[in-house]
């Protein structure tokens, strides 16, 4: 227990320092020495838990189920890094998450991904985090965790189809920087969110941008802004009735969302245990004879009888009718103001970090030849 | 097309991850779930590497019994009990003589020309000739006598029942028994769980006793007290498993154990300091889950294992 706040403790001072020297020092070489302790520290040394990632799964855990109660670190380990992304950026993603760490060491020849390859992808965080928080929620499993591709390397004692998934995530992590990152990390949606609004996020310049685009190719994120260019801007018809058609497709959006998960909310159910279970007892009685099969001979030991498997199958059912729909509804409504975006115009006369996007990793500012 | 090598890369590794969440989210469901990892599966245990096996069964004698008990070897002759009789066999397997026994006998012992068979938990003593010489009345109904063997003015028996080991004169007198406690706690008792309690002395007159729910072999001195003792437990072949193992043990000339287990039914030897040394039958010899085989051993270092479910004597010869 003593050491859980420790690491609390670790996590904090990882932060600061994190935050300071990316916001005041701009040092890339110090943020690499970073990550590798935490690489090595929250990595390697505590097995990669607790992580604020997974935290997410408590935190809703602790929403939806008045039995289970989160604990004060789990809870720190969530909000910390929110916290100081909300003020720094991403500084968390920089230099205090391992599992951003460990894909980072291993960035060789980053490509850059067309605009359109990055947008699509860059939905899947949300629907990871839809479906994490439901299945949380619902007490069906924490499937950030069961796929942490990178956490049996930590332990070093994962299964062999998890360590084909986490050198995978790496062999792509060469070519594809921080893939894991970028488009699967349901942590960095919140994150993202919390950046766009930060007080005192990194700039690639220290004073005014000389627009000598030597940083423009310099993120393996895809994460800097160019300067607009009106006339191109312009002709791509960008305007004002395009953006009201977008703003107001948007509960078309909601809709078509609430209804897929409306729509799949059995299928969904069908990750729960308990309703895969009560299912199968009913489709298939003879499975009672099968000794081999270790869940349903538990169940049968246990001394619950069908009936109570089913009436709790039902109610697990009914929390992923609505959960479905509202995980459908909020899925809706990421794609329709991701549309929406691209039909926004931001006047940018500057190469600027992406708040939402940029890791802080600062790789940037060494390609930057403006002095203080 | 600019970075086509690498682009073919990412998309099969992009491949390979969507393969393996799908693959690890379809299985492990009850209808796909893996055979249980924690049933009680012997089968791997009942292979033995050749090279560990130093006997080789050379020849086995048919019996005469419905039921045969046990089995004792004196003066290279075998005494085997069984329905409520008792059989002299020489060791090519030809019958010598035959007692009648008033019911059916559990266990026999022989020394000094003197016949001990345990009948209904009485012990009765007989001369080579089958005339009856005594009888221990026994009126304790707890009891049973599960083997016996003699030394010198002492007859050791144990009594599975009691938990206890008595030790009787020659005459039939009790003179003490004791339960496997040490004062110190250092040794828990007796664990019999079933009915296979056995003793044995060897041939520097050392009393040893079976602690069958610690696979354990114990030496004692004639008052009880404990002087030295050994156990292995594991599913390994070197060691015992089960509750109550070995069921009966046996010496051979030069003070090697002699131990042969039930449930997974084999016979090995051990090194008179209990070090593993090899394998008498290994459990491919006997039927599956039958019962222990009784054993005694001869003067040439044979050894006699008297399988109740072939209803044989099986002669196992050293390699």
């Amino acid at each position: 227990m003593a050491l859980e706040y420790f690491d609390v403790a670790v996590l904090l001072v990882v932060l600061s320092l994190a935050s300071w020297l990316v916001v005041k020092k701009r040092s890339r070489q110090s943020i690499l020495w970073l990550s590798v302790f935490t690489l090595i520290y929250f990595g390697f040394y505590r097995n990669g838990c607790i992580c604020s990632i997974g935290a997410i799964q408590n935190v809703t855990l602790s929403f939806a189920s008045p039995a289970y109660t989160i604990s004060l670190t789990a809870l720190l380990f969530f909000v910390l890094p929110l916290g100081f992304t909300l003020f720094f950026g991403r500084t968390f993603c920089a230099a205090a998450c391992p599992l951003g760490a460990i894909q980072d060491v291993v960035i060789i020849k980053p490509i850059s991904l067309p605009k359109w390859l990055n947008k699509t992808l860059g939905l899947i965080p949300y629907l990871y985090l839809s479906l994490a928080v439901l299945f949380a929620a619902t007490g069906t499993d924490f499937i950030i965790c069961r796929y942490d591709p990178f956490v049996g390397i930590f332990r070093m004692d994962a299964k062999f189809h998890m360590v084909v998934l986490g050198v995978s995530f790496l062999l792509m992590g060469m070519f594809v920087a921080r893939p894991y990152c970028r488009f699967l990390c349901p942590y960095g949606v919140l994150l993202s969110w919390m950046s766009r609004f930060s007080k005192w996020h990194m700039t690639i310049t220290p004073s005014k941008c000389i627009q000598c685009k030597l940083c423009a190719n310099s993120c393996p994120f895809d994460a800097i802004d160019y300067p607009t260019n009106e006339k191109e801007v312009l002709k791509s018809g960008l305007g004002p009735k395009k953006f009201l058609t977008y703003a107001l497709v948007i509960p078309l959006w909601i809709a078509a969302g609430v209804f897929v998960g409306n729509r799949s909310h059995t299928f969904l159910s069908k990750a729960n245990p308990d309703v895969f279970l009560a299912e199968l007892l009913i489709s298939k009685p003879e499975i009672k004879n099968d000794k081999d099969n270790i869940d349903v001979q538990t169940f049968l030991s246990s001394g619950k009888t069908l009936e109570t498997l089913v009436s709790e199958a039902e109610i697990i059912r009914h929390k992923f009718y609505y959960g479905s729909m509202m995980a459908g509804g909020f899925m809706g409504l990421v794609i329709g103001l991701t549309l929406l975006n691209t039909v926004v115009f931001r006047k940018r006369q500057d190469y600027e970090p992406n708040r939402s996007n940029c890791l802080s990793c600062t790789r940037c500012m060494d390609f930057c030849p403006v002095e203080k | 097309m600019k970075n086509k090598g690498i682009i073919i890369f990412l998309i099969v590794l992009a491949v390979v991850i969507i393969a393996v969440i799908a693959g690890d989210y379809l299985s492990g469901r009850p209808d796909k779930s893996a055979p249980n990892p924690f049933a009680y599966d012997v089968n791997d245990f009942k292979n033995v590497p050749e090279e560990l096996i130093h006997f080789t069964e050379s020849k086995n004698f048919k019996l005469g019994f419905e039921q045969a008990t046990s089995i004792t070897i004196d003066s290279d002759k075998l005494y085997v009990t069984g329905d409520k009789k008792l059989q002299v066999i020489d060791l090519s397997g030809k019958l010598l003589s035959e007692i009648n026994l008033p019911d059916e006998p559990k266990t026999v012992e022989v020394y000094n020309d003197k016949i001990y068979v345990s009948v209904n938990n009485q012990i009765l003593v007989y001369d080579p000739n089958g005339s009856l010489l005594n009888e221990w009345r026994n009126s304790d109904e707890n009891s049973m006598i599960t083997a016996i063997s003699a030394l010198e003015n002492n007859v050791f028996v144990a009594d599975a029942g009691r938990r206890k080991v008595i030790r009787y004169s020659l005459q039939g007198e009790k003179l003490t028994e004791f339960d496997g406690k040490a004062d110190e706690g250092v040794v828990h008792g007796f664990i019999i769980p079933s009915p296979y309690f056995d003793l044995d002395i060897n041939a520097d007159g050392d009393l040893w006793v079976v602690n069958p729910g610690l696979h354990a072999l114990e030496n004692y001195t004639e008052d009880g007290n404990l002087r030295e003792h050994w156990n292995n437990t594991t599913m390994q072949t070197e060691g015992f498993s089960g509750c109550c193992n070995p069921a009966h043990f046996t010496f051979l000339p030069d003070g090697r154990f002699v131990t042969s287990e039930k449930g997974l039914v084999r016979i090995k030897t051990y090194k008179p300091s209990g070090e593993f040394e090899g394998v008498v039958a290994a459990p491919s010899k006997f039927k599956d889950e039958g019962e222990a085989p009784d054993i005694a051993t001869d003067s040439q270092g044979n050894i006699y294992a008297l399988d109740f479910d072939k209803k044989m004597i099986r002669v196992f010869e050293p390699k």
